[in-house]
This record gives structure tokens, sequence and C-alpha cells, in this order.
């Protein structure tokens, strides 16, 4: 929220701003309890203020809107050679703060054209291809089959290098003769991160949690150990979106004679940052 | 005898003028070589400095001033939303009763964002139970509806709410669609969700939520297996971290 731009406040206003005023000035021990707590506070938003980063605006000016989306309206400019400190950021806005306290939301592409105290740029992450090729994290969901089952399935994963992935799958799949969950640590190889569609390898172990459907007189629930082995492939959508299809061959490590033999296959939405 | 004196002393004076001028002209064997020493030391000088002024860079002047370093702070990433709310769900052919659920947002771009949602609700009485008598169809712990959803959003319609003159709030309204499951009855199924909700931010951290989902998913517990659809009306309360 913005500040008020009204410079000239309503009488009633002002008589509520009167009699306040009157309030405080016979509450003087509190008065001065409260100033205490307000110089603290302001102390504490020095501190967290120094924290902040600085940027200076080279272009002709910078637009702040009321809201972090395309169609808020832009209610302040700041000029060349001034600065805003950066709060936050959310999406591909910046919430800033200018020289003189107003607030407000900067786009990330107007950002990027800004500078440092020392002159350099002022550089982030935009979320663009480039960013598809090279990024820290990943998150995704989707459906699909787990042996026959319906599959749901998340997953989230830490980049090694642009190459190398570890990833963390949660699953849970339901099926005519069994229900159950699964969690399964591997690692990605992404053959070729800068093609904007690339083959994906996979290798991995978890654990299956298999409970048999109430109707169907089985054993009771068991847990198996599980590896994977699988291929896909990765495609650049848009923005931080990709889409991600793979097949992946279990084995179910199980307590009888021979192990249970699966093929899971899924797509998934996913986003990078 | 006075002249013989005058002739002396004119032809002393003469001699004495060719003498002197003769001593200043007359360069001297060794003076010569002195000069000649003097100027090969100055011509051998002179081909020094402009040897040293070949070889040598030429000296840069060092600014006095220290170079700000600036330190980067990380940058707060505002992008996840994590909340709670309470609100009612409707449970096909169980009646409607209070349902609590969490919730689990990441906003990849302005428009789009992932949610999970997991929530809890008692399932209540079928007509068929209420007008039976003493018919029970399912126990207590099986009339437990839990359920959780992965959904994308894509906020539609984003913009700004006025509460008077002075105070403006964005808002928006979403639309969610995802795939989940639900346990019901002692038995899983997969469910599909679709819903939108309208969203308020009184400041930049805290949202209100009204949400609506249709949670549809096939159920065979009344004889045969039919389609069924269960609303469920959210109020809940997030804040973004």
């Amino acid at each position: 929220m913005e500040p008020s731009i009204t410079t000239t406040r309503s009488r009633r206003l002002r008589r509520t701003s009167l009699a306040f005023a009157l309030v405080l000035a016979c509450s003087a021990p509190v008065t001065s309890l409260a100033k205490q707590t307000e110089e603290e506070k302001a102390a504490k938003a020095a501190a967290a203020q120094e924290k902040l980063l600085q940027v200076f605006v080279s272009e002709p000016y910078l637009e702040l809107s009321t809201g972090p989306g395309r169609g808020y309206p832009v209610f302040r400019v700041v000029e060349r050679e001034q600065s805003v400190d950066v709060l936050f950021r959310r999406t591909d806005w910046f919430k800033v703060r200018d020289e003189q306290g107003v607030e407000g939301w900067a786009r990330a592409r107007d950002m990027r054209r800004t500078k440092l105290a020392d002159g350099s740029p002022f550089v982030f992450n935009l979320g663009d291809r480039a960013g598809f090729t090279s990024h820290d994290w990943e998150l995704g969901i989707g459906g699909g089959d787990y042996g026959g089952a319906n599959l749901i399935s998340a997953y989230g994963a830490y980049s090694l290098t642009d190459y190398m992935k570890v990833e963390l799958t949660l699953s849970q799949f339901l099926g005519n003769s069994s229900n159950g969950y699964k969690a399964e640590l591997g690692l990605m190889h992404v053959i070729v991160p800068e093609w904007r569609i690339s083959p994906i390898l996979e290798l991995g172990t978890g654990f299956v949690i298999t409970e048999p459907r109430a109707t169907i007189v089985l054993p009771s629930d068991r847990t198996d150990q599980t590896a994977y082995a699988g291929a896909g492939i990765r495609a650049y959508l848009t923005r931080r979106f990709f889409v991600r299809a793979d097949y992946r061959w279990h084995t179910v490590f199980t307590s009888r004679d021979d192990n249970q033999e699966l093929e899971e296959w899924k797509v998934v939405i996913a986003c990078f940052f | 005898m006075e002249s013989r004196n005058r002739l002396l002393l004119l032809t002393a004076a003469v001699a004495a003028t060719f003498l002197l001028s003769g001593c200043a002209s007359f360069r001297w064997p060794w003076h010569k070589d002195k000069v000649e020493k003097q100027q090969t030391e100055d011509e051998a000088a002179a081909e020094e400095e402009a040897e040293d002024a070949d070889s040598t860079p030429p000296r840069v002047i060092e600014p006095n001033v220290a170079r700000r370093k600036i330190k980067v702070p990380k940058i707060d990433n505002e992008n996840w939303e994590v909340g709670l709310g309470m609100g009612f769900m409707s449970i096909e052919d169980f009646g409607t009763s209070s349902t609590y659920a969490a919730q689990l947002s990441y906003h990849v771009t302005e428009d789009f964002f992932f949610r999970l949602d997991a929530g809890q609700s008692t399932a209540g009485r079928t007509s068929f139970e209420t007008l039976g008598g003493n018919i029970e169809l399912l126990t207590g712990d099986e009339r437990r509806f839990t359920y959780y959803s992965l959904s994308l959003g894509y906020n539609f319609l984003p913009g700004e709410v006025f509460l008077g003159r002075k105070l403006a709030m964005n808002s928006g309204f979403y639309l969610l669609g995802g795939i989940g499951s639900v346990k019901f009855a002692g038995d899983n199924r997969l469910t599909l969700n679709l819903g939108a909700g309208y969203r308020v931010l009184p400041t930049d951290w805290l949202a209100i939520h009204l949400g609506v989902q249709d949670r549809v998913f096939d159920s065979d517990l009344l004889g045969e297996t039919k389609v069924t659809n269960n609303f469920e009306t959210l109020l809940s309360a997030t804040v973004f971290f």
C-alpha cells in the first residue's frame, strides 16, 4: 500500500489528531514509553534498512506500480540517478522504496537496467530461456501410470550442475488391487541442457508402501525397497515453465522369492527457480 | 726626446693590444679537449635518457581513492504462501459438514502458481440411514473424509479493492485445476479438482482467500459406481514467505 497522496487533511481528521494530541499530553509517562518503543522501532527499521540493496536508476525513469501485475496502474516515477531500496521480490516484480520513502512495485525487466552503487549492473535470475539451461531448483506436479494404477506425483530437484540433478519424487498410486505411496531419491542427467527439448536419464532408489484394497483379500500393508532406471524428455514451455515426460522401469525388492518388476510413465508440469 | 718616448708607449700599447687579443682568440690544445669531452658526456647522457624513456612504461598516476566494494545482499524472494482455512464440504449423499484445510502455494509467475491443498472433513448420514432407522453404512472411522490435491492456478482477474477513500488492497480472482486423492469409507480414490477463488491482500504478506472447489471421484459405496461431485467452500488466511 502506498501512503495517501492527499496533502490537505479533512477537518474531521484534524479534530481527531487534536484529540489524540490531548490524550498524549495527559498521559506523559505512557508517551515517554511509547516514544522509547518508537525509537527502538526506528532503530530496528534503520538496521533492517542497512541490509537492503540500493540500486540506481540509469534509464530515464523507473515506473512503480501499485501491485505486482501488468495491469496495476503506475502511480510513481523514479528519475534517473535516484536510488531505490529493494525490499523483496515476488515472481517477476520487486517491491522497492524510493528516496522519499514511497513504496511500489517495479518490473523485473526494468530493474535489470538499474545499476549498483559502484556502477555495475544489477544482475539477477530473470526466469527465461537462459534460466531453463542453468538454474538451482525444479518443482513439478503430474500424473501417470504405475503398473496399471493411477499415479499422482510431485517432485523437487536440486541442480548439482546444469547436467546433473538430485531429485526427490513423492507419489501415490491408486489401483484396482492395491493403493500405496512411494518416495524415491535419484539422479537425473540432462543430456543437453541448452536445448529447448532435451533427453534425460534417471537412476534412483526408494521405498514403496503398498496397501491392498479392502475388497481384495491379500496380506496386510507392506513396505519394500525399490530401484529404478528411467529415460525421458524435458521441453521448455514459456517463462519458468517446462514439461517433462518420463518412463521408469522399477524393480521392487519384495520379501517374496522373486522381485516385482513394474513400469511407470508420467507427465509432469514443472517450474524452475 | 719627448716624441721618442711617445713612440715607445704607442708601440707598447699596440703590442699589448695584439697580445691580449691573441690570447683571447687562441685555443689552447688542452682547453679544446676539455670542451669536446664535456660535449660527448652531455650527448651520452641525453641518449641514455632517451633509451630509458623507450624501455620503461609511462608512469601511471594512481588515484588515492578506495574503490567501493558492493556486497549484494540476498534478495528476499516471497513466492511461497502457506495458510489454514475452514469451511464446508458437501460430500455427495452424505450431507454437508465442516472442513479444515491447509494450503501451500508457490507462485511461479504473476499469472501461474502451484498449490497443494490438504484437508479433513467428517461425512454425515445419508438419507437412507436417516430414514431407515438403525442402519449404519459406515463406521465412525470410515466417515472421515481426508483429501489432498496438487493444482495449477491461474490468476485470472487481478485487481484492487477499495475500502473507503483511503484504503486500497490488491486482490485477484483465480482458477484452479488439478489431481489428488481422497481417503473415504476405507478406500483411496483418485480425484480431479476444479475450482475458483478470490484473494484479497490487506498487506503484502497476508492474504485472505475465499474459494470453492469441486472434488470429483468415482464411488461405488451405494451399490453402483458413479461419479460424485463434492463441493468445498473454504475461507482461509495465508502468509507469504
